[in-house]
């Protein structure tokens, strides 16, 4: 990989901003109705791409952190799993519409599980494998992110039940997994600077 | 803690990436090593030391010396 880091940073602020763009303007430009579904994959999707040029602008080179054989094994796990995770969800929440039975319905509900333990697996190799100074930035970096989001979410659980919020409980339990990832790449970006 | 493994890299005419690669660690750690923002473990330290063929406490200094 040769990119340098504002390059990379580069390309995922234009993906974001090109997307964000066209979810908002595919409404009033489409001869049909948009479903939600998909300007919600393109926010979505932009919001990721924005985020991701934030971390990757703050963050050392990959090609720095890692050996090159270390960075082409969990690319090669982590990639495939997450295709996978993917896939898995929107079969899953097509077939949600579809299915009444509540054991298939358990089965199918848990259909992107799965994935998202091997992209884990994946992750946690290349942290068991990594160089002394990588896994102390990996261990802090996770533990940093555990923190924040739990000290979130016990903040979102007083607000809760003071009925000053009122978010629903699916959502707000599908979100720790997310949150926890963004606040881990937010905090390796800020722990790697300290040694660079 | 100071390290003069910078200056025993340069004089082995060697990147950052090649001492990396020699170490089996990241070129990252090379450099915070370098810079002294790193203390190396001891097995490490003993490598590096190998690598350069100089006792452990010639290369790195405790701050102050």
């Amino acid at each position: 990989m040769t990119m340098s880091i504002n390059k990379a940073a580069m390309r995922f602020l234009l993906a974001g901003v090109v997307l964000l763009g066209l979810a908002a303007a595919l409404p009033h430009l489409a001869p049909w109705p948009v479903p939600d579904f998909v300007l919600g994959l393109l926010y979505g999707v932009a919001v990721g791409c924005l985020l991701g040029a934030l971390i990757r602008w703050r963050m050392p080179e990959p090609c720095d952190t890692a050996t090159p054989a270390l960075r082409r094994r969990y690319l090669r796990e982590f990639l495939p799993a997450m295709a996978l995770y993917v896939v898995a969800l929107l079969l899953s929440v097509w077939l949600l519409k579809r299915i009444d039975h509540v054991a298939l319905r358990t089965l199918v509900a848990l259909l992107p599980v799965p994935p998202v333990a091997f992209a884990v697996r994946a992750m946690m190799r290349y942290i068991r494998d990594a160089d002394e100074l990588q896994r102390r930035i990996e261990v802090e970096a996770l533990a940093i992110a555990t923190a924040c989001v739990s000290l979130g979410y016990l903040a979102a659980g007083f607000l809760q039940t003071a009925k000053v919020i009122d978010v629903p409980s699916g959502a707000a339990m599908i979100w720790v997994f997310p949150l926890v990832c963004l606040a881990y790449g937010l905090a390796k970006a800020a722990v790697s600077r300290r040694y660079a | 803690m100071l390290s003069r493994v910078r200056e025993m890299r340069e004089r082995k005419g060697w990147s950052q990436g090649e001492l990396a690669e020699r170490l089996e660690v990241s070129r990252q750690t090379v450099n915070a090593i370098e810079t002294g923002k790193y203390d190396p473990s001891l097995p490490l330290a003993f490598r590096i030391a190998r690598l350069f063929g100089k006792p452990i406490e010639s290369i790195f200094l405790p701050d102050g010396e």
